[in-house]
């Protein structure tokens, strides 16, 4: 069964007369344990189509139904709520809250769950253990490098065992070695914790990491040469 | 939601320098605010309570300044014997300015007994058997005793008038904590031979049933072919008529403080609108993450509570202490308005900041829960 579908979605964009459409009827199933890549030039709506699986941005039309709800129809508050039980979400830049120690910024997403501080507590530290930051955990984001913020924020995408991570260009902005780290970091994540991912990249080599590769092109999401559908058929 | 009030202190505490001067001017304009009210409630408690209402003032016609109101002391006779009238007390009043000051020094002398009997005052040093013993013995106020560094033993003197000070005292009546009393004859002998047998006013006591405008009728008209013609009045009208520009001025005053409410307002509303565009960004993370937008405005909210609430306190506590300690008070023509810290004051004190904080916080929570997320990201 799978966990995610994308079924038959269409973004748009006004820009003056004319209409940007980044996605234009895509149709995507991921299965629970895939580890995917999206790649595709520069403009092409990957960021788009990750942020729409997200749930941060609205679809023109079609459905995306993660784990049995279907989030387009969900009304914002709703949508947060699912957003905090269901995906962790990985930016290109950190982005963690500066005032928060790395161990605050990974107990975070928790404070949304209905959650004892002991269980919190256990999951930070385990989370924290996972990207291998444990003495960092009292640091503030301005006293750590690049890669280390990456991994906070890895942790922080991890701690609630969300249904799907998500991460948009995670290499974006790292050298080469950070970038090597971080990769086998979400390989790590996806093997070992056995958790879905679904990644955004331009890098080639940092695509060929995943078991499974899709690009998009010309607002089509094409896998191995072939369009992909959505593996469960939904009758709309 | 109390587990993210960390994360507001933090984000305060980041701009410390932008949250302390905003405290700061919040504190100064609620302790002016504070400020007014004391001075409001000066006023209203001498125009108004059973002191004001239920007591009369005799004074010469068409005299202002307690030095130009010369009445025949023996006046106190006739008054007393007019249905509707308990005690009549002869009051001699003595100050060494007559236009409004806040340093102005009244004395008034009476007859021992009366200030025992007219008069609820505690003493808090000195004693009375002191007091009764030495012609020249003064009875200081607290206020007027923090003011002028008096206590019991002092020797005081402002113009002719030379006082040794018997004692300190607490009054119920406000304003009588600023003025000196002292023996009626030492007050008339101390301004010149001439004076005894003469008073500025006489304070008339009515019976519970008394009409108070009746009897100042009858006592106007009992005096009105002289040899002094007089104006009675209530205390309050007294009073209120006395101060005249002042009261009116005072009144004016009133809408400073409304504008120091406004003050607060825009100051508080401007660092949370400063708060919210510098964390566009931040807002839109914590909303990936899962933050309702609802709770994004709580938090925006309880920010700009936090600002006011705080320098509301600081302002309160600050306009209290400085009230209490230095007895404060204003006074023309003899009248005098205390500035009194209350209860009631401070906490409309608090409940104004509180109410300006959330104010305050509607507009830039809200901006802030309206955030479009994925724009939001991409802004720098
Ligand atoms: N708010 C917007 N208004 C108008 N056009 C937009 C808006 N957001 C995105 N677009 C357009 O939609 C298209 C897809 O954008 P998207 O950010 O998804 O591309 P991307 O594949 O992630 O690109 P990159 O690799 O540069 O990150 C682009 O042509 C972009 O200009
Ligand atoms: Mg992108």
């Amino acid at each position: 069964m799978s966990l995610v579908d994308v079924l038959n979605v269409t973004k748009e964009y006004a820009n003056g007369d004319e209409t940007i459409r980044p996605l234009d009827g895509v149709s995507l199933s991921i299965h629970e344990g895939d580890y995917v890549s999206l790649m595709g030039a520069s403009g092409s709506g990957k960021s788009t189509l990750l942020n729409l699986i997200a749930g941060i941005d609205q679809v023109a039309s079609g459905e995306i139904v993660v784990a049995g709800t279907d989030i387009t129809k969900l009304s914002r508050g709703k949508l947060a709520d699912w957003r905090a039980a269901h995906i962790g979400y990985v930016f290109q830049t950190h982005n963690l809250i500066p005032v928060l120690t790395a161990y605050e910024n990974v107990e975070l997403p928790l404070l949304l769950l209905p959650m004892s501080a002991a269980e919190r507590r256990k999951r930070v530290e385990i989370a924290l253990e996972a990207v291998d930051l444990t003495p960092r955990a009292s640091h503030y984001p301005r006293q750590m490098s690049g890669g280390q913020e990456q991994r906070v924020g890895i942790a922080r995408a991890i701690v609630a065992s969300p249904t799907i991570i998500v991460a948009d260009e995670p290499t974006g902005s790292l050298d080469d070695e950070t970038t090597e780290q971080i990769l086998s970091l979400l390989s790590r994540v996806n093997d070992e914790l056995g958790m879905t991912l679904l990644m955004v990249t331009h890098d080639a080599d940092a695509g060929a990491r995943a078991r499974r590769q899709v690009r998009l092109e010309r607002g089509r999401l094409m896998e191995n040469g072939k369009e992909t559908k959505a593996t469960t058929l939904r009758t709309a | 939601m109390l587990k993210f009030i960390p994360y507001v202190l933090k984000s305060l505490w980041r701009h410390r320098a932008r949250t302390l001067l905003t405290v700061s001017g919040t504190a100064i304009a609620l302790s002016v605010f504070c400020f007014i009210g004391s001075v409001q409630q000066g006023l209203l408690a001498l125009t108004s309570g059973a002191n004001a209402e239920r007591t009369l003032i005799v004074f010469q016609e068409n005299r202002f300044c307690p030095q130009s109101s010369k009445l025949p002391q023996d006046y106190e006779r006739t008054i007393a014997k007019m249905p509707g009238v308990q005690e009549v007390v002869p009051i001699k009043v003595f100050t060494n300015n007559c236009r409004a000051s806040l340093d102005a020094i009244v004395f008034q002398g009476m007859p021992a007994e009366q200030l025992k009997s007219a008069r609820q005052l505690e003493l808090a040093s000195g004693n009375w058997n002191a007091f009764d013993q030495q012609d020249d013995a003064a009875l200081v106020g607290q206020d007027i005793a923090a003011r002028r560094g008096l206590a019991a033993g002092d020797k005081f003197t402002i113009g002719d008038v030379s006082v040794v000070v018997r004692g300190v005292f607490r009054s119920p009546v406000a304003a009588e904590n600023s003025l000196i009393y002292t023996h009626l004859d030492f007050l008339q002998r101390a301004r010149g031979a001439n004076e005894v047998g003469i008073v500025t006013q006489l304070e008339v006591h009515l019976a519970d049933t008394a009409d108070p405008d009746t009897v100042s009728k009858q006592i106007d008209g009992a005096f009105r072919a002289g040899p002094v013609a007089t104006t009675t009045r209530t205390k309050g009208m007294f009073q209120t008529d006395t101060l005249g520009d002042l009261a009116e001025l005072i009144g004016f005053v009133h809408w400073l403080g409304y504008a120091c409410v406004g003050l607060v307002l825009s100051l508080v509303a401007t660092t949370t609108v400063m708060s919210v565009q510098d964390r566009i960004k931040e807002h839109a993370v914590l909303q990936t993450l899962g933050v309702r937008p609802l709770r994004v405005f709580r938090l925006v909210l309880i920010e700009s509570l936090v600002l006011s609430a705080i320098g509301g306190l600081l302002g309160v506590l600050a306009s209290t202490a400085i009230l209490s300690t230095t007895g404060m008070s204003i006074a023309a023509e003899g009248v005098t308005i205390a500035f009194e810290p209350s209860l009631v004051l401070a906490t409309q004190g608090l409940v104004v900041a509180i109410a300006v904080g959330i104010l305050a916080g509607l507009v830039p929570g809200w901006q802030a829960s309206r955030t479009e997320i994925v724009p939001a990201l991409r802004h720098a």
